[in-house]
């Protein structure tokens, strides 16, 4: 567990990142909380010249409430997300997916900047920025660029990010009344990441009809989706038990190819995205109908 | 001279602990020396390939490497890695420190480098070229033994490591009278020893002294002392083993390695301090895994659920080579397979089988949890079969407590017992009626909970030196200072059991003294006295017994002192505050202190008494201890994802008498957790080319507090006659007896699906499928759904 | 690991026959290859550089073309060696043309060892699958130019 020779830097600021970035190009990583880069140095899977720790910058860190959305800096932890007052009350999405994040070492160091910009297929946030239709703020020396969650993530382990360029921001709505939100979860025995995550946001209207849901997927396959297909069979129906399990079962579309691996089958994955999707459904109408759950 | 229990018995905190939590205890890998060298180690990738060449130049002119070594260069410098064990007509399969010709497993070293830092020496063995031509790796046990399959070792015709026997009664007679025989095949799966601490090993050599010092984090310093010896062939007593604060064995650590051997080689190799600490990628490939072991249970009963008869065929997976006990561990299994019941005919037979694997050898339990989970499982299977309780089925079976010492047909004395005292204790406190009832209630709504029993009974306090390998006896050395604080050394290697206490507190209570007096010395050849180790559950029952006989000794001299000093007869003397008193006037009293500083000063000592205070006692036992015990396990299956909730787990535990009830408590908590692991959570999987794809801890799952409920513990007191302290053990019951107790209850409330059997771990997506495909007769089961899918968070406080 | 599909190319059977026997511009195609050395008859010594997004190895190794009948299939094994562990495989690939198409099916076995076998498992098969589409899509663009 011995990481090859690497140059290391800590910049202070933003613009020194981004100039220490785009000089070292592709030979660089961005080092936020390293959980997840650390790993792979250490077994030596990754071998970058340079890291670029971009810890320290404190002007990344904040969750503030700004022209009607909420953002938060890349390098917020997911403790902080998840103690978030401003996020519990007006998204609790967030906080809800966060909980669910590995253990509180974990929430103390990971930070969201790394769970979207890593993209792994199996991480939690992936699929409630999805749902919250997110947006992504991406910086580099030329300037920024305002990415929306759905265009974010390319491919396993693969963010749309270009080179030379880093996650800043991320925004999500404020909620409207009558929205509940849920995030269901079924753990990877050992690592604790998301073998099945299905993040809900669903608003109800006059007489209980369904207005507005977004669903999104993670670790089902090689990376996270909006369930399109379920989000069609509730959008403007009323909302029952039956309407629910019927459209969780539209959770894996053909597109999407279910991973395979030692903990679960394609199979399995596949069928409880089902059944994860009809429960974070489930939660999620019961709090926009203002039952607790 | 009567002795108070002031401490003995009592909950003591653990004297460790201060040090402990506080990051002030020592670990190998917190030694740094003078110019200390760094070791890494260079593996096969392959399970089975011929070493066609090695190419070490590159990685020789790297920067800041002191040395580059392979097996062709160490030559017969070093010597081969010991197995203890012999069992008759065993093939020997004793493995070189670095591979020469050919590797036989994933993970097995082939050349080693040194450097001035870790860094430099793993840059540089990715510099040697080793090119392999690989050879067709036997992974399967059951395929190792097919006719025509490849052989690993060539100076053998087949896989087969070893053939062993065993049978009692007339079982051919048991199986013909018997109305049922119930037949299963179970698999108790592989597993890897995870000890927070991994191995590390640090060594130096003064040329001057002629002294080879090893810090190891092991068990057993004094064998591995002997063995470095013996593979180094150097005398004895120029080797000093240390082993300092160990971070968990579990058996993993009672072994000699060769990165052990191979290290304390380069020291004097190369006359510098030299290091090797294990990365946990290493520690699951190349330390010890556990169990592996596939058995065919027969059970002949008759029809009112008495037990006539058992054959038992076992294959143990040993992996390629031997370890330092190996072959031995599978032969435990067959001793134990009837468990606590009366079984009058039994036959054991089991195959050892080599494989492109890692070896197994002695884990938490080692055998006793196969043997415990095979006859477990297969009373449950009787009762399933006939329709019965599970509980009654076995108190229908368990010899009666007048029966003890009780015979077993394998050949073993069980030493004493009340087995329906504890399974009562176990049904009163779980409320097993109540939960029978609240399952059939709750099958109706669709929910499907299942309760598991387990009793239990274990061999340990291992044991007499006759039936041992190296020794069943442990030392202890009682050596009072001239200002009365008292210094135990135990050969006894304790790593996490709290022996610090529990020995002081024999102590205290022997000598009229506070536990703060007692300072336990262990884990350094140096100081301490040949001892054996800590492992088998026997540190108590055997190294305690030790300390407590040198103690006696101790008291009777300072009884005598006193005596001569009081002017009284020694034997009307009491130990207590402190002072040495007469029993019937305690005015007439001598301070401990005064006491001790007169053998010191030995001017008035009595005559031909020797001056000093120090006695010696190698404790022999004339047999094992047998603890025992009886567990029920509560669960919920989600019938939807077949995830498996732990709700509530009962352990009454029969340890002898206890000395500490929280040691005693935290060795059971520790051992049903990791019980839990392997019922539900762990297994090693090498793949169909034998690479051990659970590679790391983000695949091999252990269990995590959340999977743990709050654990019911209570005690029946059943005295061993085996020891004068009347202590059994108790390091391992809580994995012996939780294992089957956990995987019965899975059972139990996949009854309603027609699961008659489920292997381990018992995954969720086995489960999943299980209920999906199975078949009603009548009308399905409801499969409503339990959960909201908070799965095993939803416990979680915050 | 059992890999296999097909791929279509945009040119006739024989131009993909060409492509695949000529090393300097197979070498353009494969991806993350540093250098393709002849060593004999239909038989390459390779340096790649191989990996998915922060993961990422150096491997050498050698690929040879075992069997084949030319230009309607052949066989060939692949195997490289690097720090992070090695990789064999063999497969066989047939050429279909289909006018000015040829569709190019495989059907192999690899299997990988070391490293990336036991911490990379879970993302396997899916990095393959990557890299043999990145090939084709390479082997597509050469054939248009
Ligand atoms: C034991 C354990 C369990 C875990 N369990 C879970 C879990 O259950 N669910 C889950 O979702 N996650 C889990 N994680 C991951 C955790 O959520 C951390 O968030 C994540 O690993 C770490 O983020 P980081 O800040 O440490 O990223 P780093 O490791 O520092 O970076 C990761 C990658 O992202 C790049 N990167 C980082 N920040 C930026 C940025 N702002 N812009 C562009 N690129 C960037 C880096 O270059 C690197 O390639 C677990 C981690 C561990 C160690």
């Amino acid at each position: 567990m011995i990481p090859a020779a690497f140059e290391y830097h800590a910049p202070k600021s933003l613009e020194e990142a981004l100039r220490l970035l785009s000089r070292h190009g592709n030979e660089a990583k961005i080092l936020a909380g390293g959980h997840s880069l650390l790993p792979l140095m250490k077994l030596r899977l990754a071998a970058p010249r340079c890291v670029i720790d971009i810890g320290r910058i404190q002007a990344l860190r904040y969750i503030r409430e700004e022209n009607g959305r909420i953002a938060i800096g890349a390098l917020t932890t997911h403790t902080e997300v998840l103690e978030s007052p401003l996020l519990r009350a007006k998204c609790p999405l967030l906080p809800q997916t966060a909980w669910e994040i590995g253990d509180v070492q974990v929430r103390n160091r990971g930070t969201v900047g790394w769970s979207l910009a890593h993209a792994d297929p199996a991480a939690d946030y992936p699929a409630a920025v999805l749902a919250l239709d997110a947006e992504l703020v991406a910086a580099s020396v030329h300037g920024t660029r305002t990415l929306r969650a759905m265009e974010f993530f390319v491919d396993m382990l693969t963010a749309a990010l270009l080179p030379g360029e880093i996650l800043t921001e991320v925004r999500v709505p404020i909620l409207p009344p009558r929205t509940g939100t849920a995030y269901r979860k079924l753990h990877q025995p050992a690592s604790g990441y998301a073998l099945v995550g299905a993040a809900a946001c669903l608003t109800l209207g006059p007489g209980g009809i369904v207005e507005r849901v977004a669903v999104g997927l993670t670790g089902v396959g090689p990376k996270a989706y909006r369930a399109v297909a379920v989000e069609k069979a509730l959008a403007g129906k009323k909302a029952s038990e039956k309407l629910l399990t019927g459209a969780a079962r539209h959770a894996v579309p053909e597109h999407v190819e279910p991973l395979s691996d030692l903990q679960a089958s394609a199979e399995y994955r596949t069928a409880m995205a089902v059944v994860f999707v009809r429960r974070a459904l489930e939660s999620a109408l019961a709090r926009a109908q203002g039952k607790p759950r | 001279m009567a002795t108070a229990t002031r401490y003995m018995g009592r909950p003591l905190k653990r004297k460790e602990d201060p040090r402990l939590i506080q990051g002030l205890s020592h670990y190998v890998d917190d030694l740094r020396l003078p110019d200390m060298h760094y070791v890494v180690f260079v593996r096969s990738p392959h399970a089975h390939a011929r070493i066609r060449s090695m190419d070490t130049s590159r990685a020789q002119t790297a920067p800041g490497v002191l040395a580059v070594l392979t097996g062709q260069d160490l030559g017969n410098a070093v010597g081969v890695i010991p197995c203890a064990a012999q069992l008759p007509e065993m093939k020997l399969a004793l493995r070189p420190p670095l591979a020469t010709e050919r590797v036989l497993f994933v993970g097995e070293p082939v050349a080693l480098v040194v450097a001035v830092d870790r860094y430099a020496a793993r840059d540089a063995a990715e510099l040697v070229e080793v090119e392999y031509e690989p050879l067709t790796p036997i992974v399967d046990p059951e395929k190792a033994l097919a006719r025509g399959a490849p052989v690993l070792h060539p100076q053998y015709s087949d896989n087969v490591a070893y053939r062993w026997e065993l049978e009692g009664g007339d079982v051919g007679a048991a199986f013909q009278k018997a109305d049922k025989v119930v037949r299963q095949k179970m698999v108790n799966q592989r597993l890897i020893p995870v000890a927070l601490e991994p191995r590390a090993v640090v060594a130096n050599y003064k040329p001057g002294e002629n002294k080879l010092t090893v810090w190891s984090t092991t068990q057993i310093p004094h064998l591995l002392r002997t063995q470095i010896a013996a593979a180094l062939g150097v005398p004895e007593y120029i080797v000093h083993v240390i082993a300092p604060e160990v971070g968990g064995g579990f058996g993993s650590k009672l072994n000699v390695y060769a990165e052990e051997v191979l290290v304390a080689h380069l020291a004097m190799r190369l006359g510098k301090p030299v290091k090797w600490t294990e990365s946990r990628r290493e520690n699951f490939q190349a330390t010890i895994h556990g169990r592996d072991q596939i058995a065919t249970m027969e059970l002949a009963v008759k029809r009112d659920g008495t037990l006539l008869g058992l054959r038992c065929h076992i294959l143990a997976d040993l992996g390629a080579y031997y370890q330092l006990l190996t072959p031995l561990i599978p032969t435990l299994t067959g001793l134990m397979i009837c468990g606590c019941y009366k079984i009058p005919a039994v036959r054991v037979e089991i195959t050892g089988a080599f494989t492109n694997k890692m070896a197994t050898d002695a884990y938490r339990g080692a055998g006793r949890p196969e043997a415990t989970y095979f006859i477990e499982r297969a009373i449950d299977m009787v009762a399933a079969e006939l329709k019965k309780d599970p509980a009654e089925i076995r108190r229908k079976n368990f010899p009666k407590p007048k029966e003890f010492p009780y015979a077993t047909p394998t050949g073993l004395i069980y030493d004493s017992a009340n087995y329906p005292k504890s399974l009562d204790m176990a049904l009163k406190k779980s409320g097993y009626r109540r939960l029978r009832a609240q399952q059939a209630k709750l099958r109706r709504q669709g929910r499907y909970l299942g309760i598991g029993l387990s009793t239990y009974v274990e061999i340990c306090a291992m044991g007499p030196s006759s039936a041992m390998p190296a020794g069943g006896w442990e030392s202890a050395t009682v050596r009072i200072e001239p200002t009365g604080k008292v210094n135990i050394l135990t050969g006894a290697s304790p790593h996490g059991q709290g022996q610090e206490t529990s020995f002081a507190q024999i102590a205290a209570d022997l000598l009229g003294l506070e536990p703060d007096d007692i300072h336990v010395v262990h884990g350094d050849t140096a100081i301490v006295p040949y001892g054996i180790g800590t492992f088998g559950s026997r540190a108590t029952a055997v190294g305690g017994t030790a300390v407590y006989t040198a103690l006696v000794k101790i008291r009777d001299k300072l009884a005598t002192i006193a005596g001569h000093i009081l002017q009284e007869d020694p034997q009307r003397l009491v130990f207590r505050d402190k002072k040495i008193f007469l029993k019937s006037n305690p005015a007439k009293s001598v301070a401990f202190a005064e006491a001790v500083g007169a053998a010191y000063i030995a001017k008035a000592l009595p005559a031909g008494m020797e001056p000093g205070l120090e006695a010696t006692h190698f404790f022999e036992p004339s047999n094992f201890t047998f603890p025992f015990g009886a567990h029920v396990a509560v669960v919920e299956v989600d019938p939807e994802t077949g995830e498996v909730h732990l709700q509530r787990y009962v352990a009454v535990d029969d340890c002898g008498n206890v000395i500490n009830p929280l040691l005693v408590d935290g060795q059971v908590h520790g051992g049903i957790v990791q019980a839990l692991g392997q019922a539900f959570l762990e297994e090693a999987v090498y793949d169909e080319n034998g690479q051990l794809i659970t590679g790391e801890l983000t695949d091999y799952a252990i269990p995590r507090a959340w999977d743990v409920p709050r654990l019911e513990t209570a005690r029946t007191v059943t005295p061993s006659p085996v020891n004068p302290l009347g202590v059994k053990g108790v390091g391992e019951a809580g994995t012996i007896g939780a294992t089957p107790a956990l995987v019965n209850a899975v059972v139990d409330a996949l009854a309603p699906f027609g699961v008659r059997h489920l292997d381990m771990p018992t995954k969720r997506e086995r489960i999943w499928q299980l209920i999906r495909k199975f078949k009603p007769t009548g009308s399905r089961p409801a499969t409503k759904r339990v959960g909201d899918g908070r799965g095993r968070r939803g416990r979680r406080k915050r | 690991m059992k890999l296999q599909g097909s791929y279509t190319l945009p040119a006739k059977r024989e131009a993909v026959w060409q492509l695949l026997n000529d090393p300097q511009r197979l070498a353009e195609c494969l991806p993350g290859c540093e250098q393709l050395e002849v060593v004999g008859v239909d038989h390459y010594r390779v340096r790649l550089k191989l990996g998915m997004a922060a993961i990422s190895g150096n491997y050498t190794g050698s690929v040879k073309l075992t069997e084949k009948k030319p230009p309607a299939w052949c066989r060939m094994s692949v195997e490289g060696q690097g720090a992070a562990g090695f990789v064999q495989g063999e497969a066989k690939i047939e050429l279909a043309g289909e006018g000015n198409q040829t569709v190019v099916r495989y059907a192999g076995e690899a299997s990988v060892g070391g490293l990336i076998a036991s911490v990379g498992n879970r993302m396997m098969e899916l990095a393959a699958r990557r890299i043999l589409e990145q090939f084709f899509a390479n082997l597509a663009s050469q054939l248009r130019t």
